[in-house]
């Protein structure tokens, strides 16, 4: 439980640091999702109800500061950790550039997961040329982002949970 | 608790997520309480980061233009480095002062119907387009009040919280803002297409439309009142096969330098 508050903590912190920081960028294009690669870290190197806590608090922020409609960033992140946690045993995680790599392919099956919901749920993807439009940029950035996010996720594990 | 165990809780989740995302009114009010009560302990801690936020963003214009100053001034004497230093400050503060006085004066000639507040933050994902502003139901905001500048108008209300609002820019996907041609009779709905131009759909080619003209709203959709700036055309493409012209509108705002915004009251 003490492990899940952590990591949801530093899930709306990043989140809102993201939030407000990102605001002043003049381009729309620079926006990692640094959910991900919480996500990604918890469902791999941590339990699973820690990454199942971390997803579902990721996702309900990213709601939170965002138009997204109800549900579908819960939908994902949990998604994406179900995935995570059925390939934890077949894909090996050596290095910060290799969990970056994953982080960016995550980036590009979200958004074919949204497409999916939006098609399964509302009959309707009237947004899927803006998210495709984004999907490469946001998997560029948020891997780039998840190697400086990687570090320290690894660094508060480390000096905090070190001994689980 | 098993790995199993958390599996089942995950698919539970996602199934709940997804009906909250079909919009089944049962699980969008429950799902929506929810969040609305997460966010009110997410709201300060937004309006909290955002003041270094703001802080670092003045540091870092004024160190650009300290570089800027430097490079020109490197005969002057080392004791007016403090001087201009300070000076920098200036302009800046001139055209915060400028653009306030502008906000101002709008709130001043409407001191009963308008409602001021500042942008603290932005949509997390760019396949939407939201701001965050740091005033809430506290204030007096509801859902779907119109947010405008003194430039034109910028969206609605969507969520209201204790601390702060959600607000729908018109160039989300899921705008749409009923506008007219000023001067003229021609009628249609602004779309937002999720980047900067804007797209005005159900306009019949043979309407009297062009480039360079002014779109202001035109109150029919309940929302927008009558008469508040939107846009300006830049293409109206007539040769595509359909009844409807194709045409794109500028929007008057510049939806990444919103620094202030105006909340109508209704």
């Amino acid at each position: 439980m003490k492990k899940i508050i952590a990591y949801g903590i530093i899930g709306v912190c990043v989140l809102t640091i993201e939030a407000s920081v990102f605001s002043f960028l003049p381009l729309d294009i620079l926006k990692p999702d640094l959910g991900i690669p919480l996500v990604i870290f918890t469902a791999f190197f941590l339990s699973p109800q820690i990454g199942l806590g971390t997803a579902l608090i990721t996702g309900v922020i990213q709601e939170i500061f965002s138009n997204a409609p109800h549900g579908a960033m819960v939908f994902m992140k949990i998604s994406l950790f179900l995935i995570a946690l059925f390939l934890k045993n077949k894909v090996y995680i050596e290095s910060k550039y290799s969990f970056s790599l994953i982080c960016s392919g995550s980036v590009i099956i979200e958004s074919f997961l949204f497409i999916l919901l939006s098609y399964l749920a509302r009959g309707e993807t009237g947004n899927v040329i803006n998210i495709l439009l984004y999907t490469i940029p946001n998997a560029i950035f948020t891997g780039f982002f998840s190697i400086f996010m990687y570090t320290l996720i690894n660094a508060v594990n480390l000096k905090f949970f070190s001994e689980d | 608790m098993k790995k199993s165990v958390v599996i089942i809780v995950a698919i539970l989740i996602l199934v709940l997520s997804f009906f909250a995302f079909t919009n089944t009114p049962f699980f969008v009010k429950a799902y929506g309480s929810i969040r609305n009560g997460i966010s009110q302990i997410a709201g300060p801690a937004l309006t909290v980061i955002s003041k270094p936020a703001h802080a670092i963003k003045n540091l870092a214009i004024t160190y650009t233009d300290l570089i800027n100053i430097k490079k020109e001034n490197m005969v002057l004497k080392k004791k007016l480095d403090d001087l201009l230093l300070e000076n920098q400050k200036i302009p800046e503060l001139e055209k915060e002062n400028k653009r306030l006085k502008t906000v101002l004066k709008l709130v001043e000639q409407n001191p009963n119907s308008l409602i001021a507040a500042r942008v603290i933050g932005e949509d997390l994902s760019n396949w939407f387009k939201s701001i965050i502003v740091d005033k809430g139901k506290d204030h007096g905001i509801k859902e779907k009040m119109p947010v405008i500048t003194p430039a034109g108008i910028v969206g609605q209300a969507v969520e209201v919280n204790k601390w702060h609002t959600k607000v729908m820019i018109i160039n989300d996907t899921n705008s749409s803002v009923d506008v007219y041609v000023e001067g003229k009779t021609t009628r249609g709905i602004l779309e937002g297409t999720g980047k900067t131009v804007l797209k005005l759909k159900y306009v019949l080619k043979n309407d009297e439309i062009g480039i360079g003209d002014k779109l202001v709203t035109s109150g029919k959709d309940s929302i927008y009142p009558r008469g508040l700036p939107v846009g300006i055309v830049i293409t109206a493409n007539r040769s595509r096969p359909g009844i409807f012209a194709d045409i794109e509108v500028m929007p008057f705002n510049n939806f990444k330098r919103l620094e202030e915004v105006l909340f109508i009251k209704r």
